[in-house]
């Protein structure tokens, strides 16, 4: 539910992105939204697409590229990639000494401007 | 044309966030924001802290809520400064709404304030207030299945409140299991359980705020 506020700070950003750079329209708007982050895709941009008109992000695409959660385990000193949204233990040996390194994003990468 | 960018979507809150941590660094007030799913016992759990804590240490209150001014009226009823947001629909509170009422909170006066959001296992974790920590409150009745479905609260807290401990005779509810998993999910969780009801436990988890403000 809280993916209407997050469209709305998306869709700031990338306004104040566009006119900083010195252009006129948003076409095309690149998220990267990692898979523990807790928001749902589809609502984002259910919620962007409601939100975009009247501005000048009103023909811009979303395109959302969901980034799977990794980490790095001191234990066996391997990296890894799981489908869920959390980790309980490194996936190669059990062991619990592991940090994160991605699946938490929530950030634009790109855009494309006119 | 093609702009590389590499921004973070929820910089304008983190930016009104990071104001916050300064308003409450200058005024020398330990912030808390306290998280869990509705009825899970945050307000009584802050009514029993606040009994047990106000004649040493100078609390404060920001209650958020989507409608109503009714847990401002129970921590008001005790003596101490609270102010009530009504997000109106929101499903969290975010940087912004807490800057608006500081004015109205003496907090220079304040040892600490606790910002109780609003009842949702999800949406307020994921928004930074300026808070110093979060705290989960996950009351037994809701299941042993919690942490892993909700796994981002967990996380993101420094401390889990396992509440309405006293009903565990009459649950099938497994709560090592609430244990193990939150502690899985966070190595570094502090995990207290306490019954609102009966008192058991709250002892322990004020004295363990005494040493975070003292």
């Amino acid at each position: 539910m809280h993916e209407v506020a997050i469209a709305e700070s998306l869709l700031n950003v990338a306004i104040d992105n566009c006119t900083k750079s010195g252009h006129a329209r948003i076409t095309g708007i690149q998220v990267l939204i990692g898979k523990a982050s807790g928001v749902m895709p589809e609502a984002l941009l259910f919620a962007f697409d409601s939100m975009k008109p009247d501005t000048i992000a009103q023909d811009a695409v979303l395109e959302i590229i969901e980034v799977p959660l990794g980490g790095h385990c001191s234990s066996c000193r391997r990296d890894f990639e799981v489908e869920e949204r959390y980790v309980l233990a490194c996936p190669h040996c059990g062991g619990v000494q592991y940090s994160l390194v991605k699946g938490r994003e929530l950030s634009i990468s790109e855009m494309e401007v006119e | 044309m093609k702009l590389k960018v590499t921004t973070n979507i929820l910089t304008a809150n983190e930016k009104i966030a990071e104001g916050n941590e300064k308003i409450f660094a200058d005024a020398g007030v330990f912030v808390l924001n306290l998280m869990s799913s509705p009825g899970a016992g945050k307000t009584s759990l802050l009514e029993q802290t606040i009994i047990r804590l106000k004649d040493r240490v100078k609390v404060g209150v920001i209650e958020g809520d989507i409608a109503g001014a009714d847990d401002a009226m129970r921590i008001d009823a005790l003596g101490v400064p609270v102010v009530q947001i009504n997000t109106g629909g929101a499903c969290h509170l975010d940087a912004n709404m807490i800057n608006e009422v500081l004015g109205d909170l003496p907090i220079a006066d304040l040892d600490i304030l606790v910002i109780e959001n609003v009842g949702n296992l999800v949406c307020p974790a994921e928004f930074k207030l300026g808070e110093h920590m979060k705290v989960a409150v996950l009351s037994i009745t809701e299941g042993h299945d919690k942490p892993l479905k909700y796994p981002v609260m967990f996380q993101e807290s420094k401390a889990l409140i396992i509440n309405k401990i006293d009903l565990k005779p009459f649950l099938d509810v497994d709560v090592e299991k609430i244990r193990r998993d939150a502690i899985s999910l966070n190595p570094e969780i502090t995990i207290f359980e306490v019954s609102c009801k009966t008192g058991e436990g709250l002892d322990a988890w004020v004295a363990w705020i005494e040493t975070l403000i003292s």
